[in-house]
This record gives structure tokens, C-alpha cells and sequence, in this order.
């Protein structure tokens, strides 16, 4: 692990929404890891106005923050797992206090969390995305075997990303505010 | 004698009893929509300046609404409006046949934003049916929890929500003649806020950037940390368990809620003079907008905050624990209270479906409440949710809403129904901060880094957009002095030791048992309907402020809440051609209810685990 850094790994997304709901069922299996003392663990669907608040009262703020979430996206087989940084970049203000709102009045969305984090100026250099393919929502507690077959390389890559960062071998893609609404 | 159209009456020792001679005492009026669209469609064609203007998802709200409406863009009105909830909420389906401890956990969850106020009014419904009452300091920090929710959730509407709409930015698009009149409009309280001018408050008022806007964000960060002290998280709080709290609370714990609450007594001043200044501003430039969202105060609400030497949570007793809460239940019809009795509100309830996505039920359970007073048969504890997905028409079902009446007429919720009502009624008991004159509350706000001040909210005139708000801006020091209140019999309790927070309980396996949770979400009234058979929950209903508000028509033809308030909107914006239109008099009015529709509409899994978001036409184009 590079030394000093510290690592704050958040899972986003509904509960009881199958494959929808990767970040909150993992998170147990990603709090029993045994990982460094810098490295915090913890569900962020607690609305992203708090959340911003949280990382902007912190004395000491994350080098490197990491998301765990299913967003259904076109073109991708159930299960597969998608790296995002995020670069920033903001849509217009109608859309940032469209995000706001919807983040206000309960809407549990990682898209709104980055959007509002960057227009607060909370997040450090490196914001990364695991992102796995949830397919359509199906109600319920359970992963569709696609995904439960995935569930060692989401906590192996989350491990990766949160220890080292990413590296050369990893596909990356790129994630902008400015045109994630388009 | 509180009814006017349902067939109950009152013998002379105020029993109630179903009118004699009526062969069918429930039987109403279908009235046949399609005349008016008819109507309609003729008009649209033979004018263009007569257009559909649909907002779809109405902004700003919490969860999924649209709004139709028809208007006449050269006369500048509204002529006819549908006001639609998109999603179906399926809690009540949820939550049947499981045991009632889980209630409070699940039916939080029925809203992102007031989920401690379902939670709680859960744990009412289950006190009532098997009769449990909590000790005095369970109840006393119940009461405190709620007044922090408030105090997160009114800024959040006033500055976040609705407050976009009165600012620099929105008001120079939409009525570009008042921004120079606002420049020389001299703020009249200066004194608590620091603006010279309505323009300074206007441009402060402009979102992600104004220094009210980002104050109302920190100053919900401050009640929920007050919140989790007790609640352990927000806004699904773990700790609000039927018969009180399970959480232990000590003077220290109340040091960390008070040095937080505390913060709202100046907020409050500030808040209050501020939006005093911005819609009276409003109205003073334009008498018009005295008549946007005008509709009769006619008002519905629960009560909040219990008395701990009255509560028994007993049915029997409701008129009078209910009479004795900070905040008096009731209803007032044209601005008049004509009941402040709890069994009167529920007994008065019932529930349509004709314009809604569900099937009617068969079958009248409870014919009366468990002291005799009849029930409708679409009474809550008579309903059965059947959800009936279907094509949405103007003449039919447009709604996942049902159509909450009392008394047969269409109620508003909100915050400002539970201050006017305490207000009015005159019944409240005596407390050190707050006093009620029948025409006004008077609000005696402590020192803290302003001087100690008495705030005046005043029972307007005309009930419109502009005064649902500025009594939301009044709930904010009214919360937090009953904090207060509650804060002080908090510290005498535990100093006399009286520090049992819950009551234990056990389900009984056998027989039936019912009750009802009488609560109140930020936005207003909020009822759990229970009935408990075999230790099981056999039906649960649900009615919020929000399935009131956004009410489709009755059955019989009257306009819900949203829908009246709009249609009695004038058109004040102004514009050069129709496409310019921005609907801003309309957005506000529906703004001005605080919508939230999460708590009124939700997902459903239809059969076995499909989603019927997916399936339901939000969009209005091409419906009959």
C-alpha cells in the first residue's frame, strides 16, 4: 500500500433492489477485510448533502476516495465491472441544484454525490468508480448468479484500487460532470 | 356536530350515530369527467392561445408528481388541471402479514426525507391496538426528535426547495419589473437580518451560490446532528420503538441537543424576517398575487408533540391526549375550527379510488370505531389497497394518489395547518414560549446572540402560495420552542430521576386489535391505520399530507388541493410569446404545499419482481 494515504471506500445504491443494490449488500464483506488503519470503510447513502459536510469537517480529508455502485448502462453484459475516475467538470446550475434537490429530499444517487461533492470542492484527485452492470431492476435481496459469480473481483479490485491505485493494466474510463447528464 | 355530508349525527350527549332512513347512507355522486375535457379539446382547437402546459416531474419536489394543466395564455388563467402521482407506494402491501415490530423499520423507509415521523407514528398505531404506554421521558424526547426534524426540514423547503423561486435569478426571468422595485424596496427587519433592500435578500436567495441558501444548508447539518443524539441516524432513525425510545438519555445527552438548538433561536428571527420581507414585498407590489394557490383554508391535522401526564395512547382517551398536545388536531373549514377532537378527525376520514390506479375493495369490517362513531366504508380501516395499473386519462384514473376527503370535501395538509389550527383553537396548554390568541401564535424566542424577541404569526386573510410559505418560515422558531419546552421537562425528569425511556411489550397472538398512529410529517398530518390479527398485521394503511394535497378530483367532481390552488392561479409572469412561458405563478403554488411525494407514491413489484415504474406513462402528451 503507497504509505499515508487515506482511503475512504463508499457503497451507493438502494437496498432490496437485486443486482442494484452491489454497494450496500458487499458492504459487510468489505467491512470484514482486515485493511490499514487509513482506510475507511462505510455506506454513503445517507443523502449527499450530509456526506459533503462530513468530508468538508474532516481535520485530516481522504487522498483517495473509492465508490462501489451498479448503474444500469447500454452495452454491458450482467456483471461486468466498469473503472471510472472521476475528472470533474460540472453540468449547468440548473442541473447541479436539480441534484441538490432530488439529494434534499432523499434520492440515493452516486452521479448526484460526485456532482455535488465537485461543486462543494470536497473530492481529492483520485475518485474512482467500481462500477458493476446490474442489468434491469429486479426487487429483492438476492444477486443474479452473473453477479454472485463477480462478487471476488469487485472485492478483489476494490482492495486494489483502495491499497495501490490504479495501475497500467487497468482499463480506465473517464467520468466528467459536464457530460454525464447528456 | 362537526358533519355537514356525512350521514352521521350526535345525540344530545354527543354520541354519535348513522342517520336513520337512508337505505344506502354512503352512496355518492360519479360525476363523468369527460364532459369538461370535451369542453376542452373544443376550445384548444378553435384557439391557439389556449394551450396544455404539462410539468413532468414537477422540480424541486421530493418524488415523483406532474402536473397538466390548461391554460388560457391570452386571458391569463388557468382553466382546468390534473394533478398526478407517477408511482405507485406499496407499503401498505409490504407490510401486511408481518409482525407489527417491524412496522416503524419498514414504513420509515416510505420516505427519504421524514422517515423518523413514520417510524414513530408506527409505534402510535401499535401503542394504541395493544396498549402501551410510554414512560414520561420516552415521550418527552419523541417530542423533541420530531421538533429536529422540522427544524432540518423547513429550512431545507423554504431555502432550498421553494426558495429558488423568489430569488434574483428566477425573478429577473419571470417578472424583470420587480427586480428595480425590490432594489428600492427598503428591508423592514433589517435589524435581525442585515439586508438593506429586498433585492440583497432576493440575490441571496439565488441557489448554490446565495449566502441563505448556503446558510439553510449548514443549518440542517445542525438539527441532524441533534437528531442522531437521540434518534442514533437520520432520517431513518433506529431508536423510535413502539412505547418510547430505545435509547438512554442523559443530561449530557440534552447539553449536546440544546448547545445545537440554541442556534435556531436567532435563526429563527433571521428567517422569519426574511421571508416577511420577501412576500410582503410580493404582495404589496402587486394585489394580484394575493390570489395565486388561493383556495378556502380548509385543513386537516393530527396534533403533534404529547403531553407525557396525558398521553395514554388509549383510543378512549384520544380527544383528550389529543387536546392536550403542543400542537392542537383538528379541522378548520373557510378558516373556522370545527373540531379540535381526534375521534372526529379519524371518524370524519375516507379514502376514493375513481380517479386513482386501484380497485375498489369489497366489504365494511368496521362499521364504527371502537366508541361507536360510524365509519365510511372507505374509511382507512375499511380500505384495502389494490393497485390497478392502468391508462391514464383526464376523464378516468390519472393518479397512483388516492383521494383523502374529510367530511366529503378535499383537505390541505402542511405545516402551516398545525400552527393555524394551535393557533385558532386557543387549546394548547400553557407554555412558557408560546401563546395562542385565536387569531395568531405569539412566539417568545430567548436570547441568544440577538436580543430575546416575540415573533407574531397572524392568521392572514387570504389563504394563498405566499402565506402557506411564510407560515412555514413561523414553524421554525415554533418547532424550536417546543424543543424547548420538552428540553426543560426533559432536564426535571431526569433530575428526579425519572430516566425509563420504553415500556415493554409483547404482541398478543390471538384476537384483533386496531389502532391508529396520529403524527405529523414536516409537510403536515400523517395517519398509520393498523389492524393486528393473530400477532400478525392483517391491513395497514397509510394516509400522508401529500396523499391529500396532490389528490386527484373527488368522485363527485371537486378539484384535490394542488388542483384548486392552481386553477385559481392568475397568470402574473411575464412574457412576450407563448413560448416564452415559464409557468413560474403555477410552479410556486405547487411549490408552496411542500410536495413530497415519496411518502404518497412508490415502487411496486408487480406479481412477482418487476418494477412498474418502468411501465407507467408519466409523460401527459397524447392522453385523453
Amino acid at each position: 500500500m503507497e504509505l499515508n494515504k487515506r482511503v475512504l471506500i463508499g457503497t451507493v445504491g438502494y437496498q432490496l433492489l437485486g443486482n442494484h443494490s452491489v454497494g450496500p449488500n458487499l458492504l459487510p464483506k468489505l467491512q470484514a477485510i482486515k485493511w490499514p488503519d487509513d482506510v475507511v470503510v462505510d455506506e454513503m447513502n445517507w443523502g449527499p448533502i450530509a456526506i459533503i459536510q462530513y468530508l468538508e469537517s474532516l481535520e485530516v480529508p481522504f487522498d483517495r476516495v473509492v465508490f462501489l455502485v451498479a448503474i444500469e448502462r447500454a452495452h454491458r453484459k450482467i456483471g461486468e465491472i466498469s473503472l471510472y475516475k472521476w475528472m470533474g467538470g460540472l453540468p449547468d446550475d440548473k442541473q447541479i441544484q436539480a441534484c441538490v434537490g432530488d439529494a434534499a429530499t432523499g434520492v440515493i444517487s452516486v452521479e448526484n454525490l460526485l456532482v455535488i461533492g465537485e461543486h462543494f470542492k470536497v473530492w481529492p484527485k483520485e475518485v474512482y468508480l467500481i462500477d458493476v452492470e446490474p442489468g434491469m431492476e429486479i426487487a429483492g435481496e438476492q444477486f443474479t448468479k452473473k453477479v454472485v459469480a463477480q462478487v471476488p473481483k469487485i472485492l478483489e479490485l476494490t482492495r486494489q484500487i483502495a491499497l495501490n491505485g490504479i495501475d497500467e493494466s487497468m482499463k480506465i474510463l473517464e467520468l466528467r460532470g459536464d457530460t454525464l447528464f447528456n | 356536530m362537526c358533519f355537514k355530508n356525512l350521514p352521521i349525527d350526535f345525540d344530545e350527549n354527543g354520541k354519535a350515530f348513522l342517520k336513520e332512513g337512508l337505505s344506502n347512507p354512503y352512496e355518492h355522486k360519479v360525476v363523468d369527467l369527460g364532459v369538461e375535457q370535451d369542453k376542452l379539446k373544443g376550445l384548444m382547437e378553435r384557439n391557439g392561445f389556449i394551450r396544455s402546459v404539462d410539468y413532468d416531474p414537477v422540480t424541486r419536489v421530493a418524488g415523483a408528481l406532474a402536473f397538466h394543466s390548461v391554460v388560457d395564455l391570452k386571458e391569463k388563467k388557468v382553466l382546468s388541471t390534473n394533478s398526478m402521482a407517477t408511482l405507485f407506494r406499496g407499503y401498505e402491501v409490504i407490510l401486511k402479514g408481518r409482525d407489527p415490530r417491524d412496522a416503524a423499520y419498514i414504513s420509515s423507509r416510505a420516505c427519504g426525507v421524514c422517515g423518523g415521523v413514520h417510524a414513530t407514528c408506527s409505534a402510535l398505531a401499535i401503542e394504541m391496538a395493544i396498549g402501551i404506554k410510554p414512560p414520561p421521558l420516552g415521550i418527552v424526547m419523541r417530542n423533541i426528535l420530531l421538533a429536529l426534524e422540522y427544524l432540518y426540514d423547513h429550512p431545507l423547503h423554504l431555502f432550498l426547495l421553494a426558495g429558488p423561486d423568489y430569488s434574483e435569478e428566477i425573478v429577473r426571468e419571470t417578472n424583470p419589473e420587480l427586480i428595480d422595485l425590490a432594489a428600492n424596496t427598503p428591508a423592514k427587519n433589517k435589524a435581525v437580518h442585515g439586508y438593506e433592500n429586498v433585492l440583497d435578500i432576493m440575490k441571496d436567495l439565488n441557489p448554490l451560490k446565495g449566502k441563505l441558501y448556503l446558510e439553510a444548508l449548514s443549518m440542517t447539518r445542525v438539527a441532524r446532528e441533534a437528531y442522531v443524539f437521540i434518534g442514533g441516524k437520520y432520517p431513518h432513525p433506529q431508536s423510535v420503538v413502539p412505547g418510547g425510545l430505545s435509547v438512554n438519555v442523559t443530561m449530557s445527552t440534552l447539553n449536546e441537543v440544546y448547545s445545537r438548538l440554541i442556534k435556531f433561536f436567532d435563526y429563527s428571527q433571521k428567517v422569519t424576517g426574511i421571508w416577511d420581507d420577501v412576500f410582503d414585498f410580493f404582495l404589496d407590489s402587486n394585489p394580484e398575487y394575493a390570489k395565486c394557490g388561493i383556495r378556502p383554508a380548509n385543513m386537516i391535522d393530527t396534533g403533534v408533540w404529547d403531553r407525557p401526564d396525558a398521553y395514554d395512547a388509549t383510543f378512549k382517551n384520544c380527544n383528550e391526549w389529543g387536546n392536550a398536545r403542543w400542537s392542537t388536531p383538528g379541522v378548520l373549514i373557510n378558516g373556522e375550527v370545527v373540531t379540535t377532537n381526534l375521534r372526529e378527525v379519524n371518524g370524519g376520514l375516507e379514502e376514493f379510488v375513481e380517479h386513482s390506479y386501484y380497485e375498489k375493495w369489497d366489504g365494511h369490517q368496521f362499521k364504527t370505531d371502537p366508541l361507536g362513531m360510524p365509519l365510511s366504508p372507505n374509511h382507512p380501516w375499511n380500505k384495502e389497497t389494490i393497485p390497478k395499473p392502468g391508462k391514464q386519462s383526464w376523464r378516468d384514473r390519472y393518479s397512483w394518489d388516492t383521494c383523502p376527503t374529510w367530511d366529503r370535501m378535499p383537505m390541505e395538509a402542511g405545516a402551516y395547518s398545525r400552527i393555524y389550527l394551535t393557533a385558532k383553537a386557543k387549546k394548547a396548554p400553557e407554555s412558557k414560549f408560546l401563546e395562542n390568541t385565536g387569531h395568531s401564535m405569539k412566539i417568545h424566542v430567548p436570547k441568544h446572540q440577538l436580543p430575546e424577541r416575540t415573533l407574531e404569526w397572524k392568521i392572514p386573510d387570504h389563504w394563498n402560495t405566499f402565506e402557506r410559505n411564510r407560515a412555514r418560515a413561523y414553524c421554525i422558531p415554533y418547532s424550536a420552542m417546543v424543543a424547548m419546552d420538552n428540553w426543560l421537562l426533559a432536564q426535571k425528569l431526569i433530575m428526579n430521576g425519572e430516566t425509563k425511556m420504553s415500556t415493554p411489550f409483547e404482541i398478543p397472538k390471538k384476537g384483533t386489535h386496531i389502532g391508529f398512529g396520529a403524527w405529523g410529517a414536516g409537510r403536515g398530518f400523517l395517519t398509520h391505520h393498523l389492524i393486528i390479527k393473530g400477532g400478525v398485521i392483517d391491513n395497514y394503511q397509510i394516509v400522508t399530507p401529500s396523499t391529500l394535497n396532490a389528490a386527484p378530483r373527488t368522485p363527485w367532481g371537486a378539484p384535490g388541493p394542488y388542483e384548486e390552488a392552481v386553477l385559481n392561479t392568475p397568470i402574473l409572469e411575464k412574457y412576450d410569446k407563448p413560448e416564452d412561458y415559464k409557468g413560474i405563478d403555477i410552479l410556486r403554488t405547487i411549490r408552496s404545499f411542500d410536495p413530497c411525494m415519496p411518502c404518497t407514491t412508490h415502487i411496486m413489484a408487480k406479481e412477482s419482481d418487476h418494477i412498474i415504474t418502468r411501465e407507467v406513462t408519466t409523460c401527459a402528451c397524447g392522453i385523453e
